[in-house]
């Protein structure tokens, strides 16, 4: 143990003279290999999360690569400040944990803005300093004190061509109609977007969802339990689409368009009722790479090249008006805030959900278990 | 009493046990008598156990028969042959009582509960263990776990009691107790007893007749006395007791070095000189080198024979005709 | 044997390691215990809720159930393949502990999915037999407590396996050539010799099954379909989403003491030793 501590130290030293110009890249990662050490493991260890740098807490996978070049290029180059990640995922609890334990080591979460009322009311996130960050470049009423909305992403269900040739389902209504349109459904298992489609489905207008009335939505969600399952990760909603397991699946918006792709069409997104997410960029009580600097790399994020190059590399839809603007007409349908989508989509109330996040998810989980 | 004494007579009729090319059992004929102990001996590798395994119906006849009272069991399978057996180490069931071990064979012919309790009642007593029912096997002795064994191997009365070197583990001093307490239990049930075993001195002092098998063959067949003082051959003799063996016109002989007697130098058939001597309790081993015989073995009653002789001792030997047996080519 | 005599001198050399132990696992218990009691208020609230609450009782039977059945059915199923590896010749004994251990390997994710690649509603079985013709609509296995059992079973068939199959090696074959001389049928050796002898492994399989089985989580999660919520998960989702770590804490708290009150009810009937691989009775 004492060895590979030692090793990892060196490697550390090595990392920080690597990136000082100190030393050169062939034999950083010569050492690397001889200590065994991931590379990744030290330039972007959680342990390394100190002054003069922002990490980033986020989901991993695509989106590392994605904020990096989309927000980490330009922010590096206007700031000098490195970017680096955590890919662990910051769920509300491991925000709280780490808070709480006073051993912060992200600067940045990429959660979403219900996040941002929950946690900023319990005193654990970084107040927005709206004198760096913009509060014009988000949508009306997405811009909150603990947190600012820089993408959206959504709800929104694909059915199987194939299923219904005699007629396609077109909205929520239709996905609750077993005899209409029978076969098997999937929703996601958190509560969040199942809910309301279900009360869109049972006829509430889609902006007077809120304050959600849960008796009246679980009572639509079970009345098709029995046909539908249910998903806790973007690949299982995926999978269930594409192995045929469903004939309607719920998925995050900004996957419908690879599966459309990947099945040649067969799975359409209905767009119609979708429900939009704001995800915002919230800061843990007391980050390691300062205020200032987090609030700088906030934005970096909310400018317009930056939300362009994550929608196109995450299928995450703009915040900003000026970037929504310069969408192509070819990608605006699978854009949620395009004015087309726009006039169709529910918006999410993050308030409502950061207030009652835990009664309306045990709720869920207890109708459908 | 506890044996059932109108049947139990073995016929083995050109038993045969081949396991692949090597050939465990190779053709025995044999006839135990009702109510005998007959003791098979051998070294290890001889084929006795196989031999009793054949015979108790856990290992099958490549060829030949097995017979009782007249009637082939060869195929009839282990459970339904009603033979007793007392394992090596006993194999009594480690999660049962003594009670429930011994009521085992009565409890799986589902025979009524009181005729079971009065005959565990009565083989505990028969095998002195009446105040152990309670235990388990792990609680008692060596010398109790072979009682309960026997006791268990009895209870149904069988016509025949099979014995794998049940006195393999109990030691020295407790197996010569178990012997005498084994032979009157034998006189008692009066069912036929086949044993097995290595050791000569039990085979000696409890059978009423031994078979000495070698290679999976009988060697020889007869009374204790019969092989020790007939030997057939130099195995035989060799393997049960000691034994000097001359060469005379061509033939061999085998004596006991009990029959040969120490006489003054000069006198007797022949002479030689004490190599060695070891006092062996009431005997005196003496190694004695002969001109015409080789080594020869000689003891002499240590209270009898005189004050003892040194190494280097001069010495005449001599010995009655009929004490050198002549063995078979 | 006397006191002093019993205080092993080899204690002094592992008491340092018993004291790290002792750091390094109470610390943590005791502060699980501290919050089910302190948050989010102090009080037994969160203890209460158990009999208030029909979500916590239905979320504790559904546990029950699937972790007893999941535990009968790999015992059965383990027994069966212990016997078999017991009872074949040394080299297939080993090819067959080979598979077990292959199983042991694979992980609980990449097994979920090949379930439900093999048993989904367009899986290989129900596409298979609907073109066989003999079913017309696909046969519901998973996606529902049916294939929560399925992937449980064949995750903890290995541990049911591997005790039992200890204990049957450990019979003394002598011990059933005796059943048998003594006149026991087959199956009356079985019942009355080798199923008790085999007792002992049969526990430690169940044992370890049962207390593996509790703390399941993406078995259920996945192949259940959503529906099948376990304590695993619902802890999970307590402490993550919806942060009422004094429930979670709760719940973790009841689950150890239903493992150690588990582990002290079956100290009274056996020897615990005997049953977890120890000294045999």
């Amino acid at each position: 143990m004492q060895d590979k501590q030692f090793m990892r130290e060196t490697v550390t030293e090595a990392a920080h003279a690597f990136r000082a110009g100190r030393l050169d890249r062939r034999s950083f990662l010569a050492l690397c290999g001889m200590a065994g050490v991931a590379i990744p493991s030290v330039l972007a260890g959680k342990a390394e999360a100190a002054a003069g740098e922002i990490v980033m807490w986020n989901w991993g996978g695509q989106s590392e690569e994605c904020h990096g070049s989309a927000i980490g290029v330009p922010f590096t180059a206007e700031t000098g400040i490195p970017l680096k990640f955590d890919t662990s995922g910051p769920l509300q609890g491991k925000i709280k944990e780490m808070v709480d334990s006073g051993n912060v080591t992200a600067d940045v979460c990429d959660a979403d803005l219900f996040d941002a009322v929950a946690l900023g009311a319990t005193g654990h996130l970084e107040p927005i300093d709206y004198a760096v960050v913009s509060k014009d470049k988000t949508l009306p009423g997405y811009a909150l004190e603990f947190g600012t909305s820089i993408i959206l992403y959504g709800y929104a269900f694909m059915y199987d061509t194939q299923a219904y040739p005699d007629g396609a389902p077109a909205n929520w209504a239709d996905f609750f109609d077993l005899e209409k349109f029978p076969g098997q459904r999937s929703l996601y298992k958190w509560a969040n977007g199942s809910l309301e489609a279900a009360l869109m489905a049972d006829g509430v207008a889609k902006d007077a969802l809120y304050p959600l009335d849960l008796d009246r939505a679980l009572a639509k969600i079970t009345a098709i339990k029995d046909s539908t399952i249910y998903w806790g990760s973007g690949s299982e909603a995926h999978d269930m689409i594409v192995n045929g397991e469903v004939s309607m699946g719920m998925v995050w918006q900004n996957r419908g368009r690879n599966i459309e792709q990947e099945t040649n069409g067969r799975y359409k997104m209905v767009m119609d009722g979708a429900i939009a997410m704001p995800g915002a960029y919230i800061v843990p009580k007391g980050n390691p790479g300062g205020r200032e600097a987090v609030m700088k790399f906030i934005a970096v994020s909310q400018s317009v090249d930056a939300q362009l190059g994550l929608f196109s590399c995450l299928g995450m839809t703009p915040t900003n008006a000026e970037a929504i603007a310069m969408i192509s007409a070819e990608d605006a349908p699978y854009a949620i805030t395009s004015e087309a989508n726009m006039a169709v989509i529910a918006l999410n109330d993050p308030t409502w959900w950061g207030q009652n996040t835990d009664a309306a998810v045990n709720a869920f989980l207890e109708a459908i278990s | 009493m506890a044996g059932n004494a109108a049947s139990g007579g073995l016929t083995l009729r050109g038993l045969v046990k081949r396991y692949g090319a090597v050939e465990a059992v190779a053709g025995i004929d044999l006839e135990i008598k009702r109510g005998e102990f007959l003791t098979l001996l051998g070294p290890s590798g001889s084929g006795k156990t196989t031999l009793l395994m054949m015979i108790a119906g856990f290992q099958e006849a490549t060829a030949g028969e097995i017979l009782l009272d007249g009637h082939s069991i060869t195929q009839t399978p282990a459970e339904k042959r009603n033979f007793g057996m007392v394992f090596q180490g006993y194999a009594l069931f480690p999660h049962l009582t003594v009670r429930d071990n011994v009521a085992y064979s009565l409890s799986v012919r589902r025979r009524p509960k009181p005729e079971i309790a009065a005959r565990v009642a009565e083989m505990l007593e028969l095998v002195q263990l009446q105040g152990m029912a309670d235990r388990l096997p792990a609680q008692l002795s060596g010398g109790q776990q072979q009682r309960v064994a026997l006791a268990r191997a009895l209870a149904f009365a069988p016509p025949v009691l099979l014995l794998d070197e049940p006195l393999g583990a109990l030691d020295r001093k407790l197996r010569v107790e178990v012997q005498e307490q084994l032979k009157d239990l034998h006189r008692r049930v009066g069912t036929t007893f086949v044993y097995v075993t290595h050791d000569q001195e039990e085979a000696l002092s409890m059978s009423d007749r031994v078979v000495i098998m070698r290679d999976g063959r009988i060697e020889q067949v007869g009374t204790p006395e019969e092989l020790y003082t007939k030997p057939r051959t130099e195995f035989a003799a060799s393997f049960l007791g000691k034994s000097n063996f001359l060469h005379r016109d061509g033939r061999r002989f085998s004596i006991r070095p009990e029959r040969i007697d120490l006489l003054a130098k000069g006198k007797g058939r022949t002479k030689g000189t004490v190599l060695a001597l070891s006092y062996f309790g009431p005997l005196l081993k003496y190694q004695i080198q002969t001109p015409d015989h080789g080594v020869l073995e000689v003891d002499v009653d240590a209270w009898r024979g005189g004050p003892a002789l040194a190494p280097g001792a001069e010495v005449g030997l001599d010995w009655k005709d009929d004490a050198a047996v002549p063995l078979e080519q | 044997m006397s006191r002093i005599q019993s205080l092993n001198p080899a204690w002094l050399l592992v008491a340092p390691l018993l004291a790290l132990v002792a750091v390094m696992f109470a610390g943590p218990l005791l502060n699980i215990l501290w919050l089910s009691f302190t948050d989010p208020e102090p009080g037994i609230a969160n203890y209460v809720a158990l009999v208030e609450k029909t979500s916590l009782q239905k979320l504790l039977w559904t546990t029950l159930r699937v972790c007893l059945i999941t535990t009968v059915l790999s015992v059965a199923l383990g027994y069966s393949i212990a016997y078999a590896m017991a009872n074949v010749a040394e080299a297939s004994r080993q090819r067959m502990m080979l598979f077990i251990l292959i199983s042991f390997w694979i992980s609980v994710l990449v097994r979920t999915f090949s379930w439900i690649m093999l048993l989904g509603r367009n899986g290989l079985l129900n596409n298979g037999l609907i073109e066989a013709g003999l079913i017309s609509q696909p046969i519901p296995f998973v996606r529902n407590e049916l294939g929560v059992l399925i992937g449980m079973v064949h995750y903890m068939i290995p541990y049911a396996v591997l005790p039992i199959l200890a204990a049957m090696q450990g019979i003394d074959g002598r011990v059933l050539q005796a059943s048998r001389n003594l006149g026991a049928s087959p199956a009356q050796t079985f019942w009355r010799v080798y199923l008790p002898l085999t007792k002992p492994g049969i526990i430690a399989g169940a044992l370890l099954v049962f207390i593996l089985s509790l703390g399941f989580y993406i078995t259920p999660a996945i192949m259940g379909g959503g529906k099948v919520l376990m304590v695993a998960e619902y802890i999970s989702v307590q402490i993550l989403v919806t942060l009422k770590w004094g429930t979670a804490a709760m719940l973790a708290v009841l689950m150890l003491a239903s493992v150690l009150g588990l582990l002290y009810v079956l100290s009274r009937f056996m020897k615990l030793s005997a049953a977890l691989g120890g000294g045999r009775t």
